[in-house]
Parts: structure tokens; C-alpha cells; sequence
């Protein structure tokens, strides 16, 4: 999808958005781009499978529940992955929210598009470097029964404070604000895509866009 | 460079890495390597001891991230890793003569304004590293791999203020030239010197070749030895190697000693990376970095080298403005910040920053401005105070180098201000007057500022951060004073060699056309020598007069900054709807802000004009003008009373304002109009809010409020973009709104809620983890005398939880919160 679709996606507005919102997205996301590119890093780990649980090799992190188990039903193995937008854009933000609100909220929106174009750009990296293998969908704690405790253990074993900046407080949250952790699996076989759909999200109940007879189509 | 153990002629050799070491002989994985200095602490001595045979003179205590915060889920105490890790390494040391380095590292938590740590308790975890370092028998302390300026201010500080141990700092630079917060070389260099570190340096994050033009950028901005503790190179993705080998690294580094004096190795490096080192190296002598540093202010992203002229905004300081000064005495900390960003966005280099009144505590207000102003803008600030413990507290939380506005030549003052300018690195503004006044002749205000600059020498400051203000005297009152200051200023900045600055607006006072004698004074001044003008950066004219006169002397290249700002000489805010919008109502909702502010002023004037008129009807007796008397009114429209309000501020909130959010909220909820929109209506509405304040604030009127609400983000939540959509739009729907932030503890809400007896709270939590503490905070409202309203909302909550928890109101997004209100509130 077309990053600005992406991002008026984000801002609630999808197909009906009029011609002036869509140039100020346009406009911000060309302004966000030339100045912060995403950034991630990201390790391969062989898994174990133990009683039903995931565990991964030279580490003590160890992955259950029903939403591992089918993602990685196949997998002998898993990248971690940490990818963010960085403090700049915190910086950004800041400066924007100071001196226009609405600005800002484009801005968010596009950040957060931004920062799942990296991770895209991440998996399209972690594909070139195992040829001949296939990847699952990303999913990222906080997904299903996945729990967000895993955060901490993701960005823990990839040093992502020292290698990104990023780091996670006592509730679990990123911080800077446009990071993502997310775990890929790698099998020997096409895996089904699998975390689209409203039937697995946690917010179908809330959701104003569902109400409104439509999907995000993530 | 005078160190017990380092004579400062040949390279000082540090170690390598610890962590990383530590995984290879078998530590654990998720083990905290500083906690093996209680459980193993013979793996950590043979760590050591290998570093030494390998040549290391300098050790890095295991302690890297032994502070309390990092430690707290281990059971161990601070105290406790620390003296253990510093035992260990000063065993080993002692065969070798070498020295043991107390290690801090980063706390592992972001500091504000990005995360909720506040600089004060950053200092104290820091404080209690470097009491037990000190304690334990350190020789020195290392500061090292920061990426926050802030932190690493916050740790230099701990270790000055509590031990008299030689202090180096090294900041983690990636392949962009900056740190992930965005420091440049500069700014890190000149921050770090002023505030008294020993040697800083560069550590971590790329290997020595990428390492290598940073170091040299660095070894040109500061007087210090330069460190360099590189990685080898840079980890396989997959494999997690490191891909450079000893003898590169070791050869690499070691041409870098032309700038560099102090070497070591970090991540993926061993004893046999510092072997090679040391055979390298060997028989290289080092000297000092004998370097001519231009005078700089800086902020940590932006560094500002005074090396031509420099715009000083003026515009924050209360004096003589109704407006900013109720700001103050409200604590309108927004408003504030709203006139530094229309200064930085009007091409201001540095900002004054002013907040003295009566009424206003400066000695806490002024440290809250600065937080508020570095947290949204980047330009450099000078503080402005005549009060010295302001000043401290001002300097003290500042992220950068700053200016400060100022001393003079009275000793007192002197004496007073410049150790503290010292100690905070700041440069000086010296005013040429003493305890005799403003003297008459340049001559005399030359002898004030050589006085000046003679006292700031034996503090230390040095040459380049003393800045000289000659004064300037009103030209229709002291018409030869014009002449005086000129020379004056030429003469500091020729023969002293010294940065001028100098406040222009008096000049013209009490004469038409002032912008003319301001500007050609301006103008003057520049071309005697001034580089630091105090002016209104929003004055167009005055601006203008600094981009000519910066093309003419050279400092604009090719002419380049005067072309962007001439070439489209066509009005910006030349689109079509402009001047179409017949209503207030009509601008706001198409989110024109200046376009409503032009219309509700131009509204305000009519209706006094039509005060006066109405005066002026009900004055003339009736019988006097017996045509009038007998003249039915219905008869002669004209001439009847046009009803001018009394209230006009609050007519136009009522008439104009309300219905036109109305109309926005209805497209909203429509589908019709988008987040965005619905946000640029409510800063239009805003824009006309603040020119309605002015009026009520010119005419002594109490200002338009409709009751009071308090919102707030959620304790252990650090998400606001919700709560501030919120804000924006119950602000503009009339209601005063106190924003207690973010990562509220519930205690604080309802102290709030007491001390201003609010009728209606709003809590908002994005994260599943931080909902128990919206239920807290629900909860401990609710068991007050006269409890609040509360409503709820955020991506996480639901009607049905919002009921669970005991909230009044489910608010789905601020549309509804603004409903909610008016129910509450009317």
C-alpha cells in the first residue's frame, strides 16, 4: 500500500479522505523521510521446541502460548527484531506539537507508518540473508496471548539501548515513541499469512472503523 | 593533563571490553554482569588481570550498570556491586601501578522531555555511584557510551559535586555524526568542557575507522585530551562477530594519535586487541590540544559558533506586556513557549529568557521555563535575571552551553555571578555600567568592560565566553549617546577582541517612525562590531536589515539566505479563501487562523467604536435637536442605538466560536471532516481565544472561563498525544484546563483536585499494563468528601471497563469529552 494511504489509514480517514488532507500527509511524510530514515537491528536464534514452548538457543528467553505456538508451528528458528524512528522524531514531534496540533497528529500518523515501512524493510533484509527459507508474518508481544513482558526480553538480548536508543519502562512501553519489537519465524516451508484479521484482534469490540463497516486491513 | 597516573607525554592505554568478554568465558545469558562481582568475582579478577598483562594502565570497574535503577529487581545494593567491583580491580591493579576507573554508564532509562525521569533524580542515581566509588578507593571515574547530553551533565555533575576524583566522559556517536538523541561533536565538546570534565572522548557504537573523523572534529572543539575506545568494527546481524581484527584496529587507532591522546578498545575487543594496541602505539609521543576555540552557545542539536552576526529574540520578558505577564502569574508555561517558537521560526539564533516579576518565584520559575522551552525548541537560551540563584537554578537544568544576561562592573556582582557561570560553563553578557551608572564617554564604558574581562579571566572563564553589552541610550533624549555606545563598541570588539551584543529598541524611543532609526542604528552597530543584536525577530524590518547586512560583510555565501527570503517576495498566506471568509465563524471552521484572530480583532474595534458612538448618541439632550424628539426611532433606523455588548470577549465566544466547533464536531461525527481538520478549527478558535484574552487582559476584564478541568495521563503511562487532543479542544470549547501531564501517580491527581476544587477530571491510558493505575486513581477520587466527575478514555478502554472501574463517563474521543463537559460543567 502507498505510504500516504498508510498513513490516512492511521488518521482514521482510508478512502474518503479529501484532497487537502491527503497533500499535508504527502507533504509531512516527504518532510519526515528527509530527515529520519528507520532503524533496526535484528539476530537469528535456532529454537528448541519444549513442551509445547519456544525456546531460543544461547539466550533465556522462552516464547508460549497459543499465538507462538501457531505462528510457529513450522519454524526451527526466529529472528528478533527491534526497529525505530529514534529520538529525532520525538524531536519532531515536539516541535510540531508546540506550534500546530493538527500538524502533529499527521505527523504521528506518519510516523507510524513510517516505522512499519521499516520493519518491512527489515523482514525484506532478513529474507535476502536466508535464501531458500520462508518467514511467517511479524508479530510483536502484545499480539493474541503473546505477552508484553517480552519487550523487555526482545530489546534485552539485541542490546537495542545500546545499539538504537531504545529502551523499555517499567509499563512495558518503548521509548522513543515509533519503535516496534517484533519476532519472525523462519521454516523450511510458505507459511500462511496469519495475524491479518479482525477475528484476531483484540480491539474488535471498540474498534470505529469495524462499526463503521469497514477494516484497516492489517 | 596532570593525573597521578598519567604523565600526559605518551598515549594512556586503556582496557577492552568487559561484557562481552564475559559471554565467551560462560556467563549466562540474561545475567547482569555487574552482579558477578558478588557471585564470581574471580571470573571478573582474571578479566582484569589479562587486560593488565596485555598492557592496560587504566581499568573500568564492572560497574557499567550498577545503579540503583538497573539493580532493582536483584536484590543487591548499589553500595554493595560497587565497592565489590572496585575491590576487585584495585587487587589486581596494584601489581601493575595501574589505575581503577569507577565505570558509570547509562541508567538505562530516557530522560525528560522523552521519558518521565526528571534530571534531579537522574543526578541522585548518579550520586550514589560515584559516593561508593569515591568510598571504595577509586582513582578516577569514567562517564562512558552516553547518547543524552542531559545524562551525561547529570553524571558529571554527581561525580563533581560529590568526590574530587578526576572525571573522563565518552559520548556514543553513530556513522551519522550524531548520538541517537541527535548531539553534535560541538555541542558535546563544549558542554562537557565548560562543565568541568577532565579528558572526553568518544566510546562504542562503530570501530576506529568510522571512529576516526569524529575524534579529529572533537580534538578541534575542545582543549581537553581526547579518549577513543572504538569497537572492533561493526556485529554480523546474524552471527553477532565482530568484524574487525587486532591488527587493523591497532593500526587504525593509532594513526588517530595526531589528535587523540587516551586509546582503548569496547564491544568485540579482548586482551589481544589491547596487545596489539600497545605494541602500536609504542615509543608515540602525544602533546596537548593547543586549540583557539570560537565563542559558542549551543543546545545539544544545535550548536551556534558566533562567528558573525547572531539574532538575540527579546520578546521573552514581561516587561511592559500585559499579556506575557498574567501568563506568568497564571503559570501559562504554553503561552510562553508559543513566543519562543514564533522567534525560532522568525530566524532567531539565540532566545533571552526573562521571567522576572512581582508575584513570579524566579528562582523556580525560571528552571521550569528553560525544561519547558529545550523540550520543543532547539535554539540556545540566554538566561536573564538580576537574581543569582535564579540564574543557578537556570543553568543547572539546561541542556547545553548557555548564555547568561548578566553581570556589570560592580564587584559585588561579579563576585556574586561568574562562579557560577564558571561552574555551569556558560558564556557572560557584561553590561558597561558599575555602581555609578551608565558612564558618559566610550572610554569609560571601554574601562568597565576590561574590568569586566579581567575578573572573568581569574575565574577561569575564558576569553570567548565574555560578551560585552556598551548599552544604548535613547537618541532623542541623549542624542550624542548614539555615537558614544558606536565607539565604544568598536573599540571591545577590535582592540579586546571580545563578542559585542547590544539592545537596540531603546534607541528611537519617543520619536515617529521608530523602525527607521532602529533599523539604521542596527545597521550601524553591525558594521562597529556587533554580533550578538537583542532585537523582536518577529519585526520584520529589523530582520530584514540583518540579512542585507550579513550578505554585504560576507557571512552569507553566495547570498544564498537573502535570495530564499526575498525570491518569492509574494505574500505566503496568498490562497484564495482568504479575505472570503465573511464570518468568525466561517474562519474557524476552515481552520484560518489568522484569518479568525484579523476578524475577532476587527470585531472587538467595532464594537467599541460602536460603545463610543452610542456615548456619544445618549449624551445629546433631546431637546436640543427637536427633530430627533418627535422622530419615531422605527422611523429613522439609523439613528437608533445599536446595542454594543458589555461582555463583547464573551459574545464572540458565544455567537462565533461555539456554533463553529459545533459544525466541525457534526462533520466529524459525520465522517465528513477528519482529526486533522477538527484540530486546525480548534487552533483557529484558539488564535481568536488569545486575541480575546489580550483584550480582556488590556481592559482588566476577568477572562472568559466556563469552569475548570483537570486532565492527566495515567502513572506508568508516557503517552499523550490523546490527552493533548482532548486539551486543545475543551480548551477552545471555553474551559480552563490544568494538564497534569503524564506518568501521574493517582496521589497527585487528587491533590489537584483539592487545591483547586475541580469539578470534572479526565484520565486517559493507552497501555493494558497502566489501566490498574486509572483504576487507583478512579478509585481514590472517589473517596473524597466531594468527589469529581471522572471520564475516562484512550485506545485501551472500554464502556464496560470504564463502568468496572467506577468512571462517571466512557469519552470515545475529545468530541465526546467535549460533550461530557458541557453536561457537567454547562
Amino acid at each position: 500500500m502507498e505510504l500516504v494511504r498508510e498513513v490516512l489509514r492511521y488518521l482514521g480517514a482510508g478512502q474518503s479522505a479529501p484532497e487537502s488532507l491527503y497533500r499535508e500527509a504527502s507533504e509531512l511524510l516527504a518532510e519526515l523521510q528527509s530527515g529520519i530514515q528507520p532503524r533496526y537491528v535484528y539476530r537469528l536464534f535456532p529454537v528448541r521446541r519444549e513442551n509445547g514452548a519456544f525456546c531460543l538457543q544461547d539466550t533465556s528467553i522462552v516464547l508460549c502460548g497459543h499465538t507462538v505456538r501457531t505462528m510457529l508451528e513450522d519454524c526451527d528458528a526466529v529472528f528478533l527484531l527491534v526497529c525505530t524512528l529514534g529520538a529525532a522524531f520525538d524531536n519532531m514531534f515536539r516541535a510540531a506539537r508546540a506550534r500546530d496540533m493538527s500538524k502533529a497528529v499527521i505527523l504521528d500518523a506518519c510516523g507510524s507508518a513510517l516505522t512499519e515501512a521499516g520493519c518491512d524493510a527489515a523482514e525484506h533484509e532478513l529474507s535476502a540473508r536466508c535464501p531458500g527459507r520462508f518467514l511467517t508474518d511479524r508479530f510483536s508481544p502484545g499480539y493474541g496471548d503473546m505477552p508484553l513482558s517480552l519487550q523487555a526480553d526482545i530489546c534485552g538480548v539485541l542490546n537495542a539501548s545500546r545499539r538504537l536508543g531504545v529502551c523499555v519502562t517499567d509499563s512495558m512501553t518503548l521509548n522513543p515513541q515509533k519503535s516496534v519489537t517484533a519476532v519472525i519465524g523462519v521454516a523450511n516451508r510458505p507459511q500462511k499469512a496469519r495475524v491479518r484479521g479482525c477475528a484476531y484482534c483484540d480491539m474488535k469490540e471498540t474498534c470505529t472503523l469495524r462499526k463503521s463497516g469497514a477494516s484497516c486491513q492489517i | 593533563m596532570n593525573f597521578p597516573f598519567w604523565d600526559g607525554e605518551t598515549p594512556l592505554l586503556l582496557d577492552g571490553a568487559m561484557g562481552t568478554i564475559l559471554q565467551e568465558r560462560g556467563m549466562k545469558p540474561g545475567t547482569q554482569p555487574e552482579l558477578l562481582n558478588l557471585s564470581d568475582p574471580a571470573l571478573i579478577a582474571s578479566v582484569h588481570r589479562d587486560y593488565l598483562k596485555a598492557g592496560s594502565r587504566v581499568l573500568y570497574s564492572n560497574t557499567f550498570g550498577a545503579n540503583a535503577h538497573k539493580l532493582r529487581k536483584s536484590g543487591k545494593s548499589v553500595r554493595a556491586v560497587i565497592s565489590a567491583g572496585i575491590a576487585i580491580a584495585k587487587r589486581e591493579a596494584s601489581a601493575y601501578s595501574a589505575a581503577v576507573a569507577l565505570d558509570i554508564g547509562p541508567l538505562g532509562e530516557l530522560l525528560e522531555p522523552m521519558g518521565t525521569l526528571s534530571f534531579e533524580a537522574a543526578y541522585e542515581l548518579f550520586r550514589e555511584m560515584a559516593v561508593a566509588g569515591a568510598e571504595s578507593g577509586a582513582d578516577l571515574v569514567v562517564i562512558e557510551t552516553m547518547t543524552d547530553l542531559y545524562e551525561a551533565k547529570a553524571a558529571l555533575l554527581a561525580v563533581k559535586e560529590n568526590t574530587t576524583l578526576p572525571v573522563f566522559v565518552t559520548m556514543s556517536f553513530d556513522e551519522t555524526g550524531r548520538t541517537f538523541t541527535g548531539c553534535t561533536v560541538a555541542s558535546i565538546a563544549r558542554t562537557l568542557e565548560g562543565l568541568g570534565a577532565d579528558a572526553i572522548g568518544l566510546n562504542c557504537s562503530t570501530g576506529p575507522d568510522r571512529m576516526s573523523p569524529l575524534l579529529r572534529e572533537l580534538s578541534e572543539n575542545t582543549r581537553l585530551p581526547v579518549i577513543a575506545k572504538p569497537n572492533a568494527g561493526l556485529p554480523d546481524p546474524v552471527t553477532g562477530q565482530y568484524d574487525m581484527e587486532p591488527d587493523t584496529f591497532a593500526a587504525t587507532l593509532a594513526d588517530c594519535l595526531e589528535y587523540v591522546s587516551i586509546v582503548g578498545g569496547c564491544c568485540g575487543t579482548s586482551p589481544e586487541y589491547i596487545r596489539r594496541l600497545r605494541e602500536t602505539v609504542s615509543g608515540k609521543r602525544v602533546h596537548a590540544n593547543a586549540v583557539q576555540l570560537p565563542s559558542f552557545v549551543c543546545t545539544p542539536v544545535a550548536p551556534c559558533k558566533i562567528t558573525g552576526v547572531r539574532v538575540i529574540g527579546e520578546r521573552i520578558n514581561p516587561t511592559g506586556k500585559k499579556r506575557f505577564q498574567q501568563a506568568l502569574l497564571e503559570n501559562d508555561l504554553d503561552y510562553i513557549l508559543d513566543v519562543a517558537v514564533k522567534q525560532e521560526d522568525a530566524g532567531a539564533d539565540i532566545l533571552d529568557v526573562n521571567v522576572g516579576f512581582p508575584g513570579v518565584d524566579e528562582v523556580s520559575m525560571l528552571p521550569r521555563v528553560v525544561k519547558k522551552l529545550q523540550s520543543a525548541v532547539s535554539l540556545p537560551l540566554q538566561l536573564d535575571s538580576s537574581n543569582p540563584d535564579a540564574l543557578e537554578a537556570g543553568l543547572r537544568v539546561y541542556n547545553g552551553k548557555a548564555a547568561v544576561n548578566s553581570v556589570n562592573g560592580n564587584r559585588e556582582v561579579l563576585e556574586r555571578v561568574l562562579p557560577v557561570v564558571k561552574k555551569y560553563g556558560a558564556a557572560v553578557v557584561g553590561l558597561t555600567l558599575d555602581k555609578n551608572g551608565i558612564p558618559q564617554t566610550a572610554a569609560e564604558r571601554v574601562a568597565i568592560a576590561e574590568r569586566i574581562l579581567d575578573a572573568a579571566l581569574s575565574y577561569g572563564i575564558p576569553k570567548e565566553d565574555v560578551w560585552i553589552d556598551c548599552l544604548t541610550l535613547t537618541v532623542s533624549a541623549q542624542q550624542e549617546q548614539a555615537m558614544e555606545t558606536l565607539n565604544a563598541l568598536r573599540h571591545v570588539r577590535e582592540v579586546l577582541g571580545l563578542q559585542t551584543v547590544l539592545g537596540v529598541s531603546n534607541i528611537s524611543f519617543g520619536l515617529p517612525n521608530r523602525g527607521l532609526i532602529a533599523r539604521t542604528f542596527l545597521t550601524q552597530a553591525m558594521q562597529c562590531g556587533l554580533t550578538l543584536p537583542i532585537i523582536n525577530p518577529n519585526q520584520q524590518d529589523m530582520m530584514d536589515a540583518v540579512t542585507a547586512y550579513r550578505v554585504l560583510s560576507g557571512e552569507d555565501a553566495q547570498c544564498r539566505a537573502y535570495i530564499a527570503r526575498f525570491a518569492d517576495a509574494a505574500p505566503v498566506t496568498q490562497t484564495a479563501v482568504s479575505g472570503n471568509s465573511a464570518t468568525i465563524q466561517d474562519a474557524i471552521v476552515k481552520g484560518l487562523q489568522a484569518e479568525a484572530a484579523r476578524l475577532a480583532k476587527a470585531a472587538l474595534q467595532e464594537n467599541a467604536q460602536q460603545s463610543r458612538d452610542n456615548a456619544e448618541l445618549s449624551e445629546t439632550p433631546a431637546s436640543d435637536n427637536p427633530e430627533l424628539s418627535e422622530t419615531p426611532a422605527s422611523d429613522n433606523p439609523e439613528l437608533s442605538e445599536t446595542p454594543a455588548s458589555d461582555n463583547p470577549e464573551l459574545s464572540i465566544v458565544e455567537r462565533e466560536l461555539i456554533p463553529a466547533l459545533d459544525r466541525v464536531g457534526e462533520a466529524y461525527e459525520q465522517g465528513k471532516a477528519f482529526l486533522p481538520q477538527l484540530l486546525s478549527a480548534a487552533q483557529a478558535a484558539q488564535a481568536v481565544f488569545e486575541v480575546l484574552r489580550e483584550s480582556l487582559a488590556e481592559r482588566g476584564g476577568a477572562s472568559v472561563q466556563k469552569g475548570t478541568i483537570i486532565v492527566a495521563t495515567v502513572q506508568g503511562d508516557i503517552h499523550d498525544i490523546g490527552k493533548n487532543i482532548v486539551k486543545t479542544v475543551l480548551e477552545n470549547y471555553g474551559y480552563h484546563v490544568v494538564d497534569l501531564g503524564r506518568d501521574v501517580p493517582p496521589e497527585t491527581v487528587v491533590e489537584a483536585v483539592t487545591a483547586r476544587n475541580v469539578k470534572l477530571v479526565g484520565l486517559s491510558a493507552l497501555m493494558t499494563t497502566t489501566l490498574p493505575a486509572m483504576e487507583e486513581t478512579v478509585k481514590q477520587l472517589k473517596q473524597l468528601a466531594s468527589p469529581p466527575v471522572i471520564m475516562v478514555g484512550g485506545a485501551v478502554v472500554t464502556p464496560e471497563y470504564a463502568a468496572h472501574m467506577g468512571a462517571d463517563y466512557y469519552a470515545k474521543d475529545a468530541k465526546a469529552s467535549a460533550e461530557i463537559a458541557k453536561k457537567v460543567l454547562g
